[in-house]
């Protein structure tokens, strides 16, 4: 799949996470995102240095912000089982915004046009790092890393857009 | 033929026939087995925080290596970070472990698909990592190849291991343990496999 950019349509997909009973459910990308302003940034692996130390904390830190500037909702979405994003989601007692789905198959994340071979680390394919604003599920910006470096896809980056 | 009837719609009939005869003869490991021979060309990766995967240049450790020559009690679980896993199949191996040591076994470990970045974020969690060497199995290679995995797409797992245990000296599987339902904890504990070292 080509990679999602600036002017398409997000696909819609399924997205799992664990309910307040740890029961798994799953959720629909356009049920959250539709009629809304939402950002979506996706990171390489739960508990893996970066993601954990830079890229969500710069959106935890940033949420208040974020939605002083009308955005509805912040998803963070990783290829992981929603065990594993539950429990790494806990390891931020400070998030009171963001939301931790979990992309388990990598399904989304191929149809957005993201996905990352990482299997030579251990981690088998996961996403790209990005960030996206998308509104009315139309992407309005797409800022993708080539790999799992952070520049671009920070809170920070996005925020401009504003 | 068995292995034909059990890929057509026969196979619910094979699981319970089986669980009647306390046999699992579909599983491509039984007692007797070659460890090492069954999963040839197959990795395990110790489980690491991200900067020692990188000292390490991301290495992974070669079944002979965890096998050859030594007693290993090895145990397999559905998944990092969830419940029965969590509460009711990795503590007991971890406090029995002076149990296990006084009865020659090399090392006791855990292992589970999911990726060992994982793996070592857990097993710290569950302050398992001194007793316990924990490895992730990233792909599945390891588990397909001994026909350990289980469809858990309901819990929205994906293909996982199924809960198992062995007890395996010189690469050679003594005792093997697969829980018909991977959410019990029934003869893949420790306590069952203590009994049979």
């Amino acid at each position: 799949m080509a990679p999602i950019a600036v002017g398409s349509v997000i696909p819609d997909g399924t997205l799992a996470y664990l309910d307040d009973d740890n029961k798994p459910q799953t959720v629909s990308i356009h049920s959250l995102a539709a009629a809304k302003k939402v950002i979506i940034f996706g990171v390489p692996g739960a508990f893996t240095p970066t993601c954990s130390l830079k890229h969500v904390p710069g959106f935890i830190e940033r949420a208040e912000e974020l939605k002083g500037k009308g955005v509805d909702e912040i998803i963070c979405i990783s290829v992981n089982d929603p065990f594993v994003m539950n429990s790494w989601a806990k390891t931020f007692p400070e998030n009171k915004h963001v939301k931790f789905l979990a992309d388990g198959a990598a399904k989304y994340t191929n149809a957005l046009g993201l996905e990352l071979d990482l299997s030579d680390k251990g981690l088998g394919v996961r996403s790209k790092r990005f960030a996206l604003l998308v509104e009315d599920l139309k992407v309005k910006v797409a800022n993708v890393e080539s790999g799992g470096e952070f520049t671009i896809s920070s809170a920070e980056e996005i925020i401009k857009a504003l | 033929m068995a292995s034909a009837m059990v890929k057509g719609g026969g196979s619910r009939l094979i699981k319970s026939v089986s669980a009647a005869l306390g046999t699992r003869f579909y599983a491509k490991v039984a007692t007797g087995t070659d460890i090492v021979s069954a999963a040839p060309n197959v990795s395990l990766q110790k489980a690491r925080t991200w900067d020692e995967g990188i000292a390490s240049k991301f290495s992974t450790t070669p079944l002979k290596d965890i096998f050859k020559d030594k007693k290993v009690v090895i145990f397999g679980l559905p998944g990092a970070y969830t419940g029965v896993c969590s509460n009711k199949h990795v503590p007991p191996y971890k406090e029995n472990i002076d149990k296990f040591k006084a009865k020659g076994i090399d090392s006791v470990i855990c292992v589970a698909v999911n990726d060992p970045y994982t793996m070592n974020a857990w097993a710290e969690k569950l302050q398992a990592k001194e007793a316990i060497d924990f490895y992730g199995d990233f792909d599945g290679s390891f588990h397909k190849s001994l026909d350990l995995v289980t469809d858990l797409s309901g819990a929205l797992l994906g293909t996982r291991s199924e809960r198992w245990s062995a007890y395996v000296v010189d690469g050679k599987i003594k005792a093997l343990n697969v829980e018909e339902a991977p959410s019990d904890v029934k003869v893949s504990g420790a306590d069952t496999i203590l009994g049979q070292i």
